[in-house]
């Protein structure tokens, strides 16, 4: 790796870590005046703190809203390289894709054709999703036969029939109820936590410059 | 509690977990073994399928789901990029180079930035691949699917923020005989991971994947880090258990929670060494 290599990946990497702590501490300690209540001028000085994590979200936004034209390039790079190969699929996806565009256009900004399309397909593989979920369900014993599976399928059938509205039923819902405020919970509970410390582990390695994308 | 002692806890909180990554970095770099693979069966399996996709000269799966870089999941990418990272290299003497999808626009740089780092090879910018979200993902698992039956993977790994849609792909690999390796930071995609996927992974094991299957230190470093973190707030948790117990039968005293610490840390430490 040469100098100048070197060079840039310390710039990127310094780049990064002044941009994080700057948002990070204008989001924390930004726009709260009674923070600086002893201090003359407190209110100028909160906005003044909160100015750079402002500037930042509205980057973000901004540059969201570019990706959009980069996801529609890479959609049709992908798919008319596959039209190259005689993909039946990508000939429609292009066409649909070209045909949305022109009745967006001669209609005068009308929708109409995307809602029509999208939103009943997208319906039916919700439905879809139903059955691949029973299927799935009807499987896990398959795929894990031992005790932790077990567990997942008797849950599953107790919570299952705890939502049935039969009243002889009555005792499985009392102890699906049990479930879903207590064990159930509190695993989700913990599932979130260990979710949330990875969170801040991460966070801070791609704050201090260390994440690979700075390392060239 | 109000915002003022939050944001001073916040921030405490981040300044502690910075000096607990440097602190295991620095005495990392010399002690800490490589992690064992088999102790978590998914990934022993993953090197099996970048085998088995080399042999065949199928390319394999990876997708970061709705994971962008521009919302609330990017630790989430950037853990997963990481993880992308070394799955790639490991299956970079293959010839067919791995497909990357996202239906996060934004996460698109973040995809072809992985292969381009851990994939020598060429054809490397149809590799990235996205599929527009949807209202409720089903766009993109129908496109997802769809590239499954083109691209002919040998197995798939879906590591980032899947929803319920994760039913339809694993679905779909299962038809297809493909293999599966899921892991989601949402509790829907959690679930019907471990009920669907071939191979799953739990709540920070997703943050902590590249730690097993890198030879770096730092992975390795980041991951204890974790560990320390989840392992306080085990014990404080446990404190506050013995305390309310305590409290309710009447036998609340200091040196009964001090004896009981002790017994936590104890047995702590005894399965900490036996693992």
């Amino acid at each position: 790796m040469s100098r100048t290599q070197r060079l840039g990946i310390a710039f990127s990497a310094f780049i990064a870590f002044a941009v994080g702590v700057i948002t990070t501490l204008s989001l924390l300690l930004g726009d709260r005046p009674e923070l600086y209540a002893e201090f003359a001028g407190a209110p100028a000085f909160a906005r003044l703190m909160s100015l750079p994590a402002a500037i930042m979200v509205r980057l973000v936004a901004i540059t969201s809203a570019v990706t959009i034209v980069i996801g529609i390039s890479n959609l049709l790079y992908v798919h008319l390289g596959r039209v190259v190969r005689g993909a039946f699929f990508s000939i429609v996806m292009i066409a649909s894709f070209a045909l949305t565009i022109w009745w967006y256009w001669s209609k005068g900004g009308d929708t109409s054709l995307l809602a029509a399309v999208q939103v009943p397909i997208e319906s039916a593989l919700a439905a879809l999703l139903f059955l691949s979920m029973v299927q799935g369900g009807a499987r896990v014993l398959n795929k894990r036969a031992d005790i932790w599976g077990l567990l997942f399928v008797t849950v599953l059938v107790v919570v299952l029939l705890g939502t049935v509205p039969i009243e002889s039923l009555g005792p499985v819902r009392a102890w699906s109820d049990w479930l879903m405020e207590i064990p159930v919970s509190a695993g989700a509970r913990a599932i979130l936590l260990g979710i949330a410390l990875g969170t801040v582990v991460t966070g801070v390695r791609v704050l201090l410059g260390q994440d690979r994308s700075y390392r060239g | 509690m109000d915002d003022s002692t939050l944001q001073v806890y916040t921030i405490l909180f981040v300044v502690i977990t910075i000096v607990l990554v440097y602190t295991s970095r620095f005495f990392s770099a010399r002690r800490m073994p490589r992690l064992s693979q088999g102790r978590v069966p998914g990934f022993k399996r993953l090197s099996g399928w970048v085998g088995e996709a080399i042999e065949a000269g199928r390319p394999l799966h990876l997708s970061f789901g709705s994971a962008g870089i521009d919302a609330e999941s990017a630790p989430v990418a950037a853990a997963e990029a990481e993880l992308f990272y070394h799955v790639i290299k490991a299956a970079g003497s293959g010839d067919v180079a791995p497909v990357i999808s996202t239906s996060s626009a934004a996460t698109i740089p973040l995809c072809q930035d992985t292969i381009r780092r851990a994939w020598a090879g060429d054809e490397r910018r149809s590799r990235a691949q996205w599929f527009p979200q949807g209202p409720r993902s089903m766009a993109f698992a129908a496109g997802l699917t769809a590239t499954m039956q083109v691209e002919d993977p040998s197995a798939h790994v879906l590591a980032g923020s899947f929803g319920p849609e994760l039913a339809l792909i694993l679905d779909s690999a299962e038809r297809q005989g493909q293999g599966s390796f899921a892991v989601s930071d949402q509790l829907e995609g959690g679930a019907i991971a471990f009920a669907m996927a071939d191979e799953v992974l739990i709540g920070e094991q997703l943050f902590s994947a590249a730690a097993w299957l890198s030879h770096e230190s730092t992975a390795r470093a980041d991951a204890s880090v974790q560990d320390v973190w989840r392992g306080l707030l085990i014990a404080l948790m446990a404190i506050l258990v013995i305390i309310e117990v305590a409290g309710q039968l009447g036998i609340a005293s200091w040196s009964l929670v001090l004896w009981a610490a002790l017994a936590l840390v104890v047995i702590g430490v005894v399965f900490v060494r036996r693992r």
